[in-house]
């Protein structure tokens, strides 16, 4: 009894530590970025943790470049494929979670299968598409694409939000003498906002995230971030700062909308199956 | 007002048959109760009336106008909701209202003050109408139910297991408050529940329910005197009615019953030898009436012993192991028994409820002819 | 026995079928998410015709040539080293994040300061872009300057190669992939671990079982949906990924990175043999769906028992 009491405060304490180093880890390259990014390019080489701040990095990247077009770029692709995400979705979720009709859950398990699919598998005849259609390198293009990301993942997160409100409460609605949109856009839409809110924000920070579809879909007119940023990579710069900076620009607005949608992350990130 | 009436109504989800060829009239401004285990159907036969659910065939009646497929908003139906259905995130007040603010019952504000305050006060909810639901008790919730139903005057009235929730002694109240109301309002109405008291107490006529199949349709006194299942009969009495297997012999030209307990045999009453056919096998329901005990050995009773014995307040149940079989019947709170105490039993042909032990129809009983109470 | 009576009198309507309107409602408001999903589904059928053909960028005609590009792939030995790499790669990340990820799970199970604190810190990885990912560990691993190179002259290894070399290149990516995603299984089992009911777990410490027997014997089986779900996520996309060896390596040195994605976007861009790509890539979408539908099928078993 005793040899046991002690054996597994041993895995404890080895477990505690084990933790210790995971966190530094996974946090120090995130900090190591922000020092480095007040560094200025010679002090990068010849100092650690003592220097004198400053900005020059990030007036650099602000000023010159086409990183904030980069950025500006996102953001519009982003917001509106979230924008088309929300406004079909919403309906078809809801569609996906009170009707009762044949081919439901074949229907629903496509949707989610959009998600399973190697993106490469899209992109590869999307070009010939595009390039047809005139939509390569076109916001319109980018928005277009960017619903693969959104769209299934809003639809599974807000169907199960819209699942947990008993159907009763919408029968008795429909019962008080209110019509089908009434219910809908004054009972129901509340009451799955923040299910909702959060899906979207998750959406916006999966098509900011995205990578694939930029490279290939888009050049010079339109540019997601995260292929912006890959050209600092590849470059024999040795501004390292500016590096730095392009990463935290990228990085900022996921970590403040991640803190907004903190309580609904665990069921947006696993499309409703776990409930947080 | 309307007469609803229900016409071969059937019912299923997936594999499961909810409802069975039901077919039920309930009259104008009556208050039928609708009775029976859970599961049986009878929410879904609510849901049926209310168009909340279609049926897969079958028609559905109010008056002289089809409802299959009316859209709910559309029957004029106000109905309470057994898991309450009201709207989390509006205050109780809202929640009260709301039919009243809708485009179809669409009152003044000054109108609605009015309304809300009257049936919160009948159902006791008067100092929550700032509440949210989710600050109340399941009772509280149940009475914001029913008050959001009670609120306007509709058509027909459906409460499913509308008191199911509250403590006793409010469930009286409401008990004494809603056979009140159903009579001011004169309006139709279905009333669910799976307790027997209530069913008793409230209903112009009890349709009990089971496996999605009405199984029977009349007053109180019928469906309690003159049950047409043994299942109904089970259903009703505050102690289980007593199924004792007998066989019909044939005897000097009189039919006999003869249980398995040994001289426990009796002649069957006249009126009823005639309604028994040729069965030969009969269950003999059997309630406390139509059970006599004693201490001492009598002639046609047979010996058991004290199984438990339970107080009721003003009365006793006991329950006498006969012969491996238990018997439970009501006894004056005043007799004593103690558990093991040896009893004798014996049985009062008058009062037994004669069943068909294959099919558990009914067969007969005494005095049905007649009219008279058993 | 008596029946419900019914005898009265109605006016003889014929029986009412559901209305059109009512029927095609679900359909209706399902129908724009479709449109939209269609743009993407015309595609996908697009491409696994392009795999019957010889499309490319460089002339735009094309003629349909059969099974040609898949036999093709098939006798390639870039195929299958992409197929060794893609297994080799998911299953060290996969087996790396779960392990990883339930231990740190466990850690974290309980209302502590710390642990509320590191909930919302740990995250902060997971929300990175993979290939801003990959550009901070850049960073990181700069050979003069990196805050890893700091770590391991500590331990007198100088200019560790990292990606620059392919004994060291996998250990790279997976190190990223590690770092990015570990926070993802974390935060499910995590949310799993505290939804668990309390009463097995305090039946199990009145019948004094050791820790390890009670996380064998209760914590794994009660928690294997959410496992499950991890897994499916997970497993999905590291058979898939493309972001971090793209922008770490691009596959190299060499091809020792080249997994399907990366072989099948070579062949289909840089060289453009579109036709050729698209096989390469049908390969492993259809080894994901096995493998998600497998998992999927005990997800749904674990729920339902």
């Amino acid at each position: 009894m005793e040899q046991k009491k002690i054996s597994e405060k041993a895995v404890w304490a080895v477990g505690k530590v084990f933790l210790v180093f995971f966190v530094i880890f996974s946090v120090s390259p995130i900090i190591w970025t922000v020092i480095i990014s007040f560094k200025g390019d010679n002090e990068i080489f010849n100092t650690f943790l003592r220097f004198t701040p400053t900005l020059e990095n990030y007036t650099a990247v602000l000023t010159t470049g086409n990183y904030v077009k980069a950025f500006m770029d996102n953001l519009i692709i982003c917001i509106g494929a979230v924008a088309v995400s929300v406004l079909v979705g919403v309906p078809a979720a809801y569609a996906l979670a009170r009707y009762q009709f044949r081919k439901k859950e074949d229907v629903a398990f496509t949707i989610l299968s959009f998600k399973f699919a190697p993106e490469i598998l899209v992109v590869i005849p999307l070009y010939k598409i595009f390039m047809s259609l005139h939509l390569y390198d076109t916001y319109f293009g980018m928005i277009w694409i960017y619903q693969f990301i959104g769209m299934p993942l809003l639809i599974w997160i807000v169907r199960s939000y819209f699942e947990d409100i008993p159907v009763e409460m919408e029968k008795a609605a429909e019962l008080d003498g209110y019509s089908w949109f009434e219910i809908f856009f004054k009972m129901l839409l509340p009451l799955v906002r923040p299910g909702l809110v959060a899906s979207a924000l998750l959406a916006f920070i999966y098509c900011w995230n995205s990578f694939t579809f930029g490279l290939m879909l888009c050049s010079f007119n339109v540019q997601p971030i995260t292929v912006a940023a890959l050209t600092y990579i590849g470059s024999d710069t040795f501004h390292y700062g500016q590096i730095a900076v392009a990463a935290i620009i990228a990085i900022v607005p996921e970590i403040i909308l991640c803190l907004c949608i903190q309580k609904h992350l665990v069921r947006g990130l696993s499309f409703g199956a776990v409930k947080g | 007002m309307a007469k609803i009436t229900l016409e071969h109504i059937t019912k299923t989800f997936g594999k499961k048959t909810a409802l069975k060829d039901v077919s039920l009239c309930v009259e104008d401004g009556e208050f039928l109760v609708l009775f029976g285990p859970a599961g049986a159907g009878k929410t879904t036969l609510l849901n049926m009336i209310a168009g909340i659910d279609d049926p897969d065939s079958g028609n559905i009646w109010f008056d002289d106008t089809p409802m299959n497929f009316v859209e709910p908003s559309n029957r004029d139906v106000a109905m309470v909701f057994e898991n309450y259905a009201l709207y989390p995130q509006m205050p109780v007040y809202d929640n009260i209202a709301s039919p009243l603010r809708s485009r179809k019952h669409r009152t003044d504000e000054a109108g609605i003050r009015k309304e809300v305050e009257r049936v919160a006060a009948i159902t006791g909810m008067s100092e929550y109408l700032e509440r949210r639901p989710s600050q109340l008790s399941n009772g509280q919730r149940q009475r914001v139910a029913l008050c959001r139903a009670l609120v306007r005057n509709p058509n027909v009235f459906l409460l499913d297991e509308p008191i199911a929730h509250l403590d006793a002694k409010l469930r009286n109240a409401m008990r004494k408050e809603l056979k009140l109301m159903q009579k001011n309002l004169d309006c139709t109405s279905i009333y669910v529940t799976h307790d027997f008291t209530e069913a008793m107490s409230l209903g112009d006529r009890i349709a009990v329910i089971r496996d999605g199949e009405i199984l029977q349709v009349g007053t109180n006194e019928e469906v309690y005197y003159r049950p047409a299942w043994e299942f109904v009969a089970r259903l009703f009495g505050e102690c289980e009615i007593n199924m004792i297997p007998a066989r019909i012999e044939k005897r000097n030209g009189r039919l006999w019953a003869v249980t398995r307990w040994e001289g426990v045999e009796f002649p069957v009453p006249v009126d009823v030898e005639r309604s028994l056919g040729d069965v030969a096998e009969v269950d003999l329901g059997c309630r406390t009436p139509a059970l006599a005990f004693s201490r001492e050995p009598a002639a046609g009773y047979v010996r058991g012993s004290v199984y438990s014995v339970e107080p009721l307040g003003n009365k006793t149940e006991l329950i006498v192991d006969v012969q491996g079989d238990l018997i439970r019947f009501i006894i004056p709170v005043d007799t004593k028994f103690g558990i093991d105490e040896t009893v004798y039993i014996g049985l009062n042909p008058e009062h037994i409820i004669f069943f068909d032990q294959k099919t558990e129809a009914f067969l007969a009983c005494h005095g049905e002819e007649t009219g008279t109470e058993v | 026995m008596i029946k419900a009576d019914t005898n009265t009198v109605l006016p003889n309507i014929p029986l009412r079928k559901k209305p059109w309107r009512l029927r095609i409602r679900p359909y209706l408001i399902l129908l724009p998410s479709m449109a939209v999903l269609l743009g993407i589904l015309y595609p996908f059928i697009t491409a696994i015709y392009y795999s019957f053909t010889d499309i490319s960028f460089r002339s735009t005609t094309y003629k349909f040539i059969g099974l040609g590009n898949w036999l093709g792939m098939f006798t390639s030995a870039d195929f299958w080293h992409a197929i060794l790499v893609t297994l080799e790669y998911s299953l060290s990340v996969i087996v790396l994040e779960m392990v990883i990820g339930m231990i740190l799970a466990l850690l974290l199970n309980n209302d502590k300061w710390y642990s509320k604190v590191l909930n919302v810190v740990l995250i902060f990885p997971l929300m990175v872009a993979p290939v801003i990912g990959c550009l901070i560990w850049s960073l990181m691993t700069n050979n003069t300057f990196g805050l890893m190179e700091k770590f391991l002259n500590i331990f007198g290894v100088y200019g560790f190669p990292w990606g620059a070399s392919s004994q060291t290149a996998l250990l790279y990516v997976i190190m990223i992939d590690v770092w990015i995603n570990t926070p993802f299984v974390l935060l499910l089992l995590r949310a799993g671990l505290q939804g668990l009911p309390k009463s097995p777990f305090e039946a199990a410490k009145i019948d004094g079982g050791s820790a390890w027997f009670n996380f064998r014997r209760l914590t794994l089986p009660l928690l294997k949906p959410v496992i499950m779900i991890a897994l499916i996520f997970r497993s999905v996309a590291a058979l898939q990924e493309f972001a971090i060896i793209y922008s770490t390596t691009k596959g190299g040195p060499g091809n020792t990175l080249t997994n399907l994605s990366l072989l099948a976007y070579q062949t289909a861009f840089p060289y453009s043999n579109l036709s050729k790509g698209i096989p390469m890539i049908m390969v492993l979408w259809i080894i994901i769906n096995f493998a998600s539908k497998r998992m999927v099928g005990v997800y749904n078993q674990t729920r339902q028992s």
